[in-house]
């Protein structure tokens, strides 16, 4: 018994050793070898350990991983067909792409980045990046590209501005777009309207007719009270919400203009024009629209590819009210994060993503170029609906690039959710909220 | 032998083997839970930063004052408790109703059991999607067969546009998807109970109502005190159900303690603020279930 349980001892330690040495020794030869011979050389065990120190030296490849929140149809391009590009080209480079969908995209980073363990990259809607960047999280790239002026000067302003907190630049613009008014064809004509609306005011007539032709019928859908949703009827109708230099909210989010405008917007939910999902949520608009529920949605150039729905479908501006045709603007920037161990890799990515090519790439699936070069290019002029979407961004408007954003759209997304449920007055949710606003206007240093 | 022998006594040698047996559980219930809890308590003290190398600022009972001062706590804290003192005495009752029919079937016992059991054992989440969807107005299960098969409504409800109606959804899934786990524990309960109780009272001319009220319930009754307790701490944690089917709204009307706690931490990322809203939630559970058990149960149940 003893002696049985001398050798059970000695074979483990043996075995133990022999499996310890094989996993650590990449040119070491295979179990090729019987295991009785193994048992005879133990002795010479340390001799080995010590060749393998010197033996591995090689260098470890780069990782660089990138968040995004493309929706199936561009991944699927990413992977395919980007990403092997770019590991091509930079050898020892790899690209570890973490798909996290849109909603909950900004609370995953944020839970990250507390842990201390951001993605090296993300591609972050433009209305998050100066949060970040206020936070300490992004790297400044106008300081940390040398070329990055190059790069400021090739892509549109608008969309470059989204990354600017104070005097830095903590990003770079990847892609654009705006909302449109996408109407079902099909109903239009049932319901005996001539075309698209171009005023706010041929809007509601289209609505009426809707309605008049069955009350079943929804003539408008959208998903919230949010800013993306909203903002455009504020900005159509000739107001905002806050004033030129983001100072105050007071007199312009519960200003007559803007008062104006959830009233349009009360009006149209009250009789029955706009789903009430604006208000109650869970509705899958697309698919109301598909199904030829909906009349019109607004929405941006990811649609056309995206969309599986039944219900044909032409696009249009924004309806025009006295502000004009002003539509949200959209898009995604790239940046990078202090933390990132592969900054260097980091950025030659962002610069692949800049390129012409891979740009010209993406937009295959929808995602507008913010190169200038880019926009230019005969892929572009002729595309079959880019130019409703380049013309409607010659009109839009950007949501607040402040790094109190979210909180600041949360204010007024409840409130006007009070107001169109008649929960309370005009006065009493818009105007709490632009008081409340105005605090989270002001940054401390 | 690989260990030399040393002489223990017999006490020791039981204390360092309890003390084996014991510390790989210790350890994780430290690490996992002891360990966050603390960290939790301390971050309600602070301004906690998100970026971790930047300093946190200490801020006493600020935190706790905001909760105080915060009308949508508020809002949050009762709808906490309605939906306590609403799901808890639904669960309880109809639990004890379908534990008793079980108990009395003579056949598929273990099959109705099952069946009952089933929404415990279904995932939070996809169930408050579907009641999500069963809510659904105008065209919405329920809305049809109020409308078209009962007819007791003229018109559908909208029920996710008032606050009053949006919390239905939520108090309904926490009543049909607790009543099998309570069902479950009473069950074991009336199990329990002598028959010669039930026969006696039978000869004694004692009515079924009378059997329940004088023999079943005051047997069952430190089953009922547990259930309630347990019951009770489930009510103040709802969350998952809140967060799918609503998510606070309309206008976060039916906000409660833990998804507004969710939010402000996770949205917000005030932490702080967030840890101290939990604490208060804790502070509220551990009083009153000391209460309940404390008055409930009677002095020699407790030892």
């Amino acid at each position: 018994m003893k002696i049985r349980l001398k050798f059970l001892t000695c074979f483990s330690i043996l075995l133990a050793a022999s499996l310890l040495l094989t996993s650590c020794a990449p040119t070491a030869t295979p179990s090729e070898e019987p295991t009785a011979a193994i048992i005879k050389e133990t002795v010479i065990v340390p001799k080995e350990v010590e060749v393998e120190k010197v033996v591995t030296a090689t260098p470890e490849p780069a990782v660089i991983s990138f968040w995004h929140a493309y929706n199936e149809v561009e991944t699927e391009l990413l992977e395919t067909e980007v990403i092997p590009l770019f590991e091509e080209a930079n050898p020892g480079v790899t690209v570890e792409l973490l798909n996290v969908p849109y909603d909950d995209f900004r609370r995953k980073l944020l839970v990250a980045l507390t842990g201390g363990s951001p993605p090296d990259l993300m591609r972050g809607d433009i209305a998050w990046i100066t949060e970040f960047a206020y936070m300490g999280a992004l790297e400044p790239l106008d300081e940390f590209m040398s070329d990055f002026d190059s790069y400021a000067e090739a892509v549109f302003p608008g969309p470059l501005s989204t990354n600017l907190l104070k005097d830095h630049y903590y990003g770079l613009p990847l892609d654009t777009n705006t909302r449109v008014l996408i109407y079902n064809t099909e109903m239009f004509a049932d319901a005996g309207i001539a075309g698209p609306p171009e005023t706010i005011d041929d809007f509601l007539a289209a609505c009426e007719k809707i309605e008049a032709f069955d009350a079943e019928l929804y003539c408008f859908a959208d998903g919230g009270t949010y800013g993306w949703a909203v903002n455009p009827w504020i900005w159509s109708m000739g107001s905002d919400i806050v004033d030129s230099s983001w100072t105050t909210a007071s007199g312009y989010l519960d200003g007559p203009g803007t008062q104006a405008t959830y009233e349009f917007l009360k009006d149209l939910l009250d009789k029955g024009y706009m789903h009430p999902t604006i208000v109650e949520g869970g509705l899958d608009v697309w698919g109301a629209f598909g199904n030829g529920e909906v009349g019109m949605i607004l929405e941006g150039p990811w649609f056309p590819p995206y969309y599986g729905g039944e219900a044909e479908y032409g696009f249009a501006l924004m309806p025009a009210g006295d502000g004009g045709h002003i539509s949200v603007v959209g898009g995604e920037d790239i940046a990078l994060f202090m933390q990132s161990q592969h900054k260097e890799e980091a950025v030659n990515f962002i610069r692949f993503m800049l390129t012409e090519e891979i740009q010209l790439t993406m937009a295959q699936v929808g995602q507008i170029p913010v190169l200038k070069s880019a926009l230019e290019s005969d892929y572009i002029v002729n595309h079959e609906f880019f130019g409703y979407f380049l013309e409607q961004l010659q009109y839009s408007k950007a949501r607040l690039p402040h790094p109190n954003w979210t909180k600041i759209e949360d204010v007024y997304k409840i409130a006007g959710a009070e107001y169109l449920l008649g929960l309370k007055s005009f006065e009493e949710a818009l105007g709490a909220a632009a008081v409340t606003i105005d605090s989270l206007l002001v940054l401390e240093d | 032998m690989i260990f030399p022998s040393v002489r223990l006594s017999r006490r020791s040698q039981q204390v360092i083997s309890a003390w084996v047996f014991i510390l790989p559980g210790l350890l994780l219930y430290v690490i996992f839970l002891i360990y966050p809890i603390i960290k939790a308590l301390q971050m309600s003290f602070y301004e906690w930063s998100v970026m971790p190398g930047d300093p946190n600022e200490f801020i006493g009972l600020v935190n706790y004052s905001r909760a105080l001062r915060d009308p949508i706590v508020a809002v949050s804290m009762r709808n906490t408790v309605l939906y306590t003192i609403i799901t808890v005495p639904g669960q309880m009752i109809l639990a004890f109703f379908f534990a008793f029919l079980v108990d009395k079937v003579a056949r598929g016992k273990i099959f109705f059991r099952t069946l009952y059991y089933i929404p415990v054992i279904t995932s939070w989440v996809v169930v408050s999607i579907l009641f999500r969807y069963f809510f659904q107005s105008p065209k919405g299960l329920i809305n049809h067969i109020l409308l078209d098969i009962l007819h007791v409504i003229q018109q559908p409800i909208a029920w996710f546009r008032e606050p009053a109606t949006a919390f239905i959804p939520i108090l309904v899934l926490g009543i049909w998807k607790g009543i099998g786990w309570s069902m479950v524990i009473f069950l074991a309960a009336l199990q329990t109970i002598p028959k010669e109780f039930y026969d006696a009272a039978a000869i004694d001319g004692a009515t079924a109502w009378r059997k329940l009220i004088s023999i079943t319930l005051p047997l069952i009754r430190p089953t009922l005190v547990f259930t309630l307790v347990m019951l009770m701490i489930g009510g103040f944690n709802v969350f998952i159900s809140v967060v799918l089917i609503t998510n606070g709204g309309p206008a976060q009307s039916t906000e409660v303690i833990l998804s507004y706690m969710y939010h402000q931490a996770f949205d917000y990322i005030d932490f702080g603020y967030g840890a101290a809203l939990a604490f208060i939630v804790a502070i509220i559970i551990v009083t009153v279930s000391y209460l309940q058990i404390r008055f409930l149960r009677r002095p020699e149940e407790i030892s």
